[in-house]
């Protein structure tokens, strides 16, 4: 019994030792910022006829700590998410805000798609003093309102405002074939603005053009053919709609089934390039429906820029969520990478020095080069408008014939004047 | 004696719950985290919302569909003096005379008719108040709301109390709770609240013994307008912001759903219903994103499983205890009883 014991004592031990070791050298980094993990708290809509734009949302912020977990996390500290639900309610929104503060110990916020849910948001992030990066709300006044002029410090957006749309003036401001222009617009804000940015640019370029017809669509309408069919009486030579996600969808192909595309030369879709829309206008752009006369953009599309940074993170997308990211998980994503960037400069999680670790931040994305903008704290880059074509490639609609514009040309620069509401 | 004792002590056993309920809910802010007193100022303005709801469809009988419009009546008037002059009192009692004006007018409008036709034109009402809310940009703020509403001052005379900290805030709220829940247990048990129930139960022998049916609906109506704007009002100062859906019909929806869950016929039954709605949410919220099924499966339960409303079953559960309890107690027999029957 004794030489047994003495035969498997120098075994155990090398076992044990071996083991030691092992864990020695496969433990993660120790978190450098005092904290058992960074803290990330996002939401979006993630029920309702929008929820894709939520779902999005959480593949492009889970991607995005996936990837840097697996490299370390941020200066040793592993990053932990919880997504939420806003219902596209504004009070949801702010009851999520602070749960996932208080309760979850988020260290900093991400996400929210409805322009509602992101104002009622800013006043209670300067209470909380949390930063929230926001990456699809798109009303103007979040930035110049409410940081420009409110100096809510705490909100940074990421996403592109709704200034880009103003990118079809630029598009179109050449062809002199095209003097009609009317809108089928989102009977909110967004489309006020966007109708009003619209004009207000093109006139600088076109006095010759008019503004023949208006029709505005209410959230969440199903039948559009009153609004085409007042807009089209007016004999438009384009028209620009910004009903979006399954709403534009819905208002493409009734517009097709009333063969409007055979009497006006131009449809711009304002957020028509965002994949979700893509895929339900699919077979139409397939069997050529559109005539090739459909234009979009979004706040990022999948196909452009053409660079490595961008295709890395498309495949990589596609490989770990079967399918093609839209604008609202790419603006996730560049978010949480934007984070890092800025927590391993301030070496801290606290708000200020985070934001003071943002000012003069260039940071190359998916998207392209965001480069941070002081005064409203906006993360400026350029997305293109390109026409709607069928893509072998992906086997689904992309936008081609790309037009790339520098940003300085069609987004509003401080200080700020209010927008000329469209309606 | 010894019956009416045991009834007594039961009473009595209610009284001291409802003190310790009022006192723990009184010091609230001094033991539970910010997010938890954050959450009961949404579940007593709710139970606010709701009891005024109870009033028109557990006693009177009437459903209404629209009683968000009186709501976000009361948030963004009172949002409106607050952006103007910062007074809380000022803003929460002008959103609640907005309110009940606004009442007056729809309810000379809707008591003329009952059941569907009632509902419907309540329906009605409230939706044309969201149209509002969401059209009229130059008041409302259109879709994006009303934005940076500040938690003013309680100013009372030379005192001004700071209403920035959550805690004072939801000392206030409490306050006005306390005080309009007590109001509304004066109002359905007076007379005027007997003859509401008298109402509901049947129209026609209500109106044969004299009784002004339609004034009386009115008035109901007029109260729980009134409630909804108070409730209402309470809303901008906590989220700083009041935008459209405050009006839509789903939030109209929300005191018929806590008050099914609490009960209709408990008076209690809203306000168990709004803390039950809230903290089942809650829970759930932080469980699931799929929230809405598994929330909609847990009301399903309750309110198959709880006929009457939570409130109600523990409140028919109380009473049977105590009815057992008192048949329990021996009958006094009475002194020279059985002289007299021989």
């Amino acid at each position: 019994m004794r030489r047994m014991r003495w035969t498997w004592a120098p075994l155990g031990g090398t076992v044990l030792l071996l083991l030691l070791f092992s864990q020695a050298f496969s433990a993660p980094p120790q978190c450098q910022l005092g904290v058992p993990a960074i803290k990330l708290g996002v939401q979006g809509v993630a029920s309702g006829p929008h929820a894709d734009y939520g779902r999005q949302i959480q593949m492009g912020a889970t991607m995005a700590i996936e990837e840097i977990n697996a490299k370390g996390g941020i200066l040793g500290c592993r990053l932990e998410m919880r997504f939420m639900d806003d219902e596209n309610r504004p009070a949801t929104g702010v009851r999520n805000a602070r749960l996932l503060v208080t309760e979850y110990g988020a260290h900093f916020l991400y996400g929210t798609d409805s322009s509602g849910v992101a104002m009622a948001l800013g006043p209670v992030l300067k209470e909380l003093n949390r930063i929230q990066f926001f990456t699809h709300a798109a009303t103007h006044r979040l930035t110049e309102e409410l940081v420009a002029q409110q100096g809510i410090k705490q909100i940074v957006r990421v996403s592109a405002p709704v200034y880009q749309d103003a990118i079809a003036a630029w598009v179109f401001k050449d062809n002199p074939a095209i003097r009609r222009w009317a809108t089928i617009g989102a009977d909110y804000e967004y489309g006020y603005a966007v109708w009003g940015l619209f004009r207000e640019t093109l006139r600088k370029f076109r006095p010759d053009v008019e503004f023949v017809g208006a029709a505005w669509a209410p959230f969440l309408t199903t039948d559009f053919t009153p609004h085409i069919s007042a807009v089209m009486a007016q004999n438009p030579d384009a028209i620009i709609a910004t009903p979006w996600a399954g709403e534009a969808v819905t208002l493409l192909r009734q517009a097709v089934l009333m063969g409007v595309f055979d009497k006006i030369q131009v449809w711009f879709q304002a957020m028509g390039g965002s994949v979700d829309v893509l895929e339900g206008i699919a077979r139409e752009v397939q069997d050529g429906r559109f005539k090739g006369k459909l234009w979009a953009t979004a706040r990022y599309i999948h196909n452009w820029p053409n660079t490595q940074t961008n295709r890395a993170f498309v495949e990589r997308f596609q490989k770990r969520w079967s399918r093609l990211p839209n604008y609202s998980a790419e603006t996730t994503y560049s978010a949480i990478y934007i984070t890092k960037a800025a927590v391993e400069k301030a070496r801290s999680l606290e708000t200020d020095k985070v934001l003071a670790a943002l000012r003069g931040m260039q940071i190359v994305t998916p998207a392209g080069l965001r480069v941070f903008r002081e005064e409203d704290h906006q993360f400026v880059y350029t997305v293109p408008a390109g026409r709607v074509v069928w893509s072998e490639r992906y086997n689904m609609p992309v936008l081609g014939d790309l037009r790339i514009f520098d940003p300085k040309d069609y987004w509003r620069w401080p200080p700020f004047t209010p927008i000329p509401m469209g309606k | 004696m010894m019956r009416n004792g045991a009834i007594g002590r039961a009473w009595l056993g209610v009284r001291l719950f409802t003190g310790f309920l009022l006192i723990f809910f009184a010091l609230l802010p001094r033991f539970s985290s910010t997010y938890v007193v954050y959450l009961t100022i949404h579940i007593l303005i709710l139970s606010l919302f709701a009891l005024g709801f109870n009033l028109l469809f557990g006693y009177t009988g009437l459903l209404s569909f629209g009683q968000a419009g009186f709501y976000a009546v009361g948030a963004y008037v009172c949002a409106r003096i607050l952006l103007v002059r910062p007074s809380l009192l000022l803003g929460v009692v002008g959103g609640m005379l907005a309110a009940c004006l606004v009442s007056l007018v729809v309810g000379a409008l809707s008591v003329r008719h009952t059941r569907i036709y009632f509902s419907m034109l309540t329906l009605a009402f409230g939706m044309i108040i969201f149209s509002l809310a969401w059209k009229w940009r130059d008041v409302t703020g259109g879709d994006d709301g009303l934005v940076g509403i500040p938690r003013a001052p309680l100013v009372l005379g030379p005192l001004a109390v700071d209403m920035t900290r959550l805690d004072h805030y939801y000392s206030f709220v409490f306050f006005l709770a306390v005080l309009a829940i007590w109001f509304m247990y004066r109002i359905v048990t007076s007379p005027f609240g007997l003859t509401l129930q008298a109402i509901r139960d049947s129209e026609v022998r209500a109106s044969f013994t004299g009784i002004p049916v339609r004034a009386h609906r009115f008035w109901a109506f007029v109260i729980a307008g009134t409630y909804a704007g108070l409730a209402g009002s309470l809303l901008p100062p906590l989220e700083n912001t009041v935008t459209p859906p405050v009006a839509h019909w789903t939030t109209s929806a929300e005191p018929v759903l806590a008050t099914l869950l609490g009960g209709i016929h408990s008076f209690a039954g809203p306000i168990v219903g709004a803390f039950l709605l809230f903290v089942i949410k809650d829970l759930i919220v932080r469980v699931t994103i799929h929230w809405s099924i598994v929330l909609g499966i847990t009301v399903i339960v309750l309110v198959m499983g709880f006929r009457g409303g939570v409130a109600g079953v523990l409140a028919g559960l109380f009473q049977r205890v105590v009815a057992v309890k008192v048949s329990r107690t021996p009958e006094p027999i009475p002194v020279g009883s059985e002289g007299e029957e021989s």
